[in-house]
C-alpha cells in the first residue's frame, strides 16, 4: 500500500448523490472542532469525535472514523497538541481524498 | 411498511433511508431530529410506524432514556437500537429497556440493517418466511426461554455450527456476558456434547489471560449453555477486514497469540482450529483464544478420528490435512498462516473448493511476502514448514525468535535514533 492509498475512498454507486452533503458536512466538521478546541470545549469536541466514529465507516470513509477515534480520545484525556495534531490531518485527508463510486 | 428514524446525524439519516429505500421502494419513512424535536408527545402517533430505529445518543437527549419512555407507550412499535461499538454495556441496557433488537452503528451494514428490520417487521404468522428467518426467529426465541441463575439472556448476535451465541448480561452489575447455548442436534449427539463439555472444562482448566473467560455452564430443561466473557473489541476477521493490519501491529497480536499458545499448550491442549473468527479482542486491545471445540488433549490428540478431519482449510496444517497424529506444531502452523493473512492482507493459499485449498497446505509454496515484508520472511518460512520437524517446535521457540530478531532489530534502530 502506498501513501496515495490513504487517500481512495470506494463509495457505493447508490450513495453518489449523498456523498456531497456528506462531505459538506466533514468540512464544517473541521471548522467546529477547531473552534471547540480554541475554546476549550472538551465535551463538544467528545460528541463531535463520537459522531465521526459512527459516521465515517458507515460511508466507507475509515479515516474518518479512525481520526474520530483520537478526538474522542484526545477530549477525554484534554490533549490539546494531540487534538490540533489530529484535527489538523483531519483537514489535510478531506481536502486530499479520492473517491471512486462502484 | 412505515419506518420512523429517529438520529441527530444528517448522514446517518440519510444513509439509513437510502438502505431502506433501496429494499422496499415504498416504504414511508421519517426522518426524526433530536436536535429539533422534543421526544415524541403522546399526540404523536408512534402506532402508525412498523419498526423505530433510534440512536443511542441524540445531541441533546439520552437514546436510552427515549427508549424507556418510548417502550412505556402500548402502541410502541418494534425498536431497533443503534449503539456504539465497544460499549456493550449500551446494548445490555438497551435490551433491558425493552429494544427489540440493537446494531453496532460503526458495523451497521445495508445488509444487516434490512435484515434486522425485516426479522423486527415478520410475524410468526407470516406464511412466507425464509427458512434463514425462521432459523433465526426460532433462536431468538429460545434464548427468551433459557433460565440462567444469576443471568439474563438478552439477545442472539450470532449461530455457528455447534452453538447459537447470545448477549447476556450479569444481573447485578449488567456486565455484558456471551451465553452459548448448544444446539439441539449437538445436544443429542453424545459424541459431539461430550467434545463441548470437553471445551469448557479445558477451558476452565486454562486460566490464562490469553484465553477467553468462562464463568460457568450448566443446563436448562433440554439446553446445554456455557457463560463466557464478551469480547467488545470483535475478532480478528473483523479487524482485518480483508486488509492487511502495520507490520508493528501484526507483530503484536501474532507474539500475543504465541503466549495463548504457550498457554494452552503447557496445559496439554492444542487447539487445532486456530482462524481470525476465534481470535477476539478485549476493549483494551488484548487477545485471546476462543472456540475450543475441536481442541484436545495432547494426550488423546494421536488420532482425530478414523477418517475424521477437523479444523477450517485456509488455517490446517499439512499434517491435520492428512489426519495424521497431531502435536504442538500443528498450532504453530496455523499461527503463521494466520500471520501471512495479517502481514499481507491475503490468504496463503486460495481454492475453488475447500479440498483444493487444504491440498495446498500440502504440495503449495506459499507465494513470497512482498519486498517491504522481507524481513519478515525467514520467520515465516519457519512457521509454515511442510515438513514439521523443520517447524519451530512451540511457541516459545517463536517467542525466542521474536525477541532476539525483531525486538533487537527495534532497539538498534532505536539506538541510531539517538
Amino acid at each position: 500500500m502506498n501513501a496515495d492509498d490513504d487517500y481512495k475512498v470506494t463509495v457505493a454507486k447508490d450513495l453518489e448523490d449523498l456523498i456531497p452533503t456528506f462531505m459538506k458536512n466533514r468540512h464544517k466538521e473541521v471548522e467546529t472542532l477547531r473552534v471547540a478546541l480554541a475554546s476549550a470545549d472538551f465535551e463538544q469536541l467528545r460528541q463531535l469525535g463520537h459522531r465521526m466514529k459512527g459516521v465515517g465507516n458507515s460511508y466507507g470513509f475509515s479515516r474518518v472514523s479512525t481520526l474520530g477515534k483520537y478526538i474522542e480520545d484526545g477530549a477525554r484525556s484534554g490533549d490539546r497538541a494531540a487534538l490540533q495534531a489530529t484535527i489538523s490531518e483531519y483537514g489535510d485527508y478531506l481536502s486530499k481524498v479520492q473517491i471512486a463510486y462502484e | 411498511m412505515r419506518i420512523l428514524l429517529i438520529d441527530d446525524d444528517e448522514d446517518l439519516r440519510n444513509l439509513l433511508s437510502r438502505y431502506i429505500r433501496g429494499q422496499w421502494p415504498d416504504a414511508q419513512i421519517e426522518a426524526y431530529d433530536p436536535l429539533e424535536r422534543d421526544l415524541p408527545s403522546a399526540a404523536f402517533p408512534l402506532g402508525s410506524y412498523n419498526v423505530i430505529v433510534l440512536d443511542y445518543m441524540l445531541g441533546r437527549g439520552d437514546g436510552l432514556e427515549w427508549l424507556k419512555s418510548l417502550k412505556q407507550r402500548a402502541d410502541c412499535p418494534k425498536i431497533l437500537f443503534l449503539t456504539g461499538a465497544g460499549n456493550e454495556i449500551i446494548a445490555v441496557r438497551a435490551m433491558k429497556a425493552g429494544a427489540d433488537d440493537y446494531q453496532r452503528k460503526q458495523e451497521l451494514t445495508r445488509e444487516r440493517l434490512i435484515a434486522s428490520i425485516r426479522e423486527l417487521t415478520a410475524t410468526a404468522v407470516e406464511r412466507t418466511v425464509s427458512p434463514d428467518l425462521a432459523a433465526r426467529m426460532e433462536g431468538h426465541s429460545l434464548g427468551a426461554k433459557v433460565r440462567i441463575p444469576g443471568i439474563k439472556v438478552l439477545h442472539m448476535i450470532g449461530e455457528g455450527g455447534t452453538a447459537r451465541v447470545y448477549l447476556a448480561s450479569r444481573e447485578d452489575d449488567d456486565e455484558p456476558l456471551v451465553v452459548k447455548i448448544l444446539r439441539q442436534e449437538i445436544v443429542l449427539n453424545r459424541k459431539a456434547l461430550e467434545r463441548f463439555m470437553e471445551e469448557y472444562a479445558m477451558v476452565e482448566r486454562i486460566q490464562s489471560r490469553h484465553v477467553a473467560r468462562i464463568f460457568g455452564h450448566g443446563q436448562y430443561q433440554n439446553n446445554v449453555y456455557l457463560v463466557m466473557e464478551f469480547f467488545e473489541g470483535g475478532d480478528l476477521s473483523k479487524r482485518l477486514g480483508g486488509k492487511p493490519v502495520a507490520p508493528a501491529e501484526a507483530l503484536r497480536f501474532f507474539r500475543e497469540l504465541m503466549f495463548a499458545l504457550g498457554d494452552i499448550h503447557e496445559k496439554g491442549i492444542l487447539h487445532r482450529d486456530l482462524k481470525p473468527q476465534n481470535l477476539m479482542f478485549r476493549r483494551d486491545g488484548t487477545l485471546a483464544i476462543v472456540d475450543f471445540g475441536i481442541a484436545k488433549n495432547i494426550a488423546a490428540a494421536d488420532r482425530t478420528g478414523a477418517g475424521e478431519v477437523l479444523g477450517t482449510p485456509r488455517y490446517m496444517s499439512p499434517e491435520q490435512v492428512q489426519g495424521r497424529a497431531l502435536d504442538l506444531r500443528t498450532d504453530i502452523y496455523s499461527a503463521g498462516v494466520l500471520l501471512y493473512q495479517m502481514l499481507t492482507g491475503r490468504h496463503m493459499f486460495d481454492g475453488e473448493t475447500a479440498m483444493e485449498v487444504a491440498m495446498h497446505h500440502l504440495n503449495t509454496m506459499p507465494a513470497p511476502l512482498p519486498d517491504h515484508l522481507a524481513a519478515y520472511g525467514p520467520l515465516m518460512e519457519k512457521l509454515v514448514e511442510k515438513d514439521r520437524d523443520a517447524r519451530f517446535r512451540n511457541a516459545d521457540e517463536v517467542i525466542g525468535f521474536l525477541s532476539r530478531k525483531f525486538e533487537q532489530e527495534g532497539a538498534d534502530i532505536t539506538q541510531k535514533l539517538h
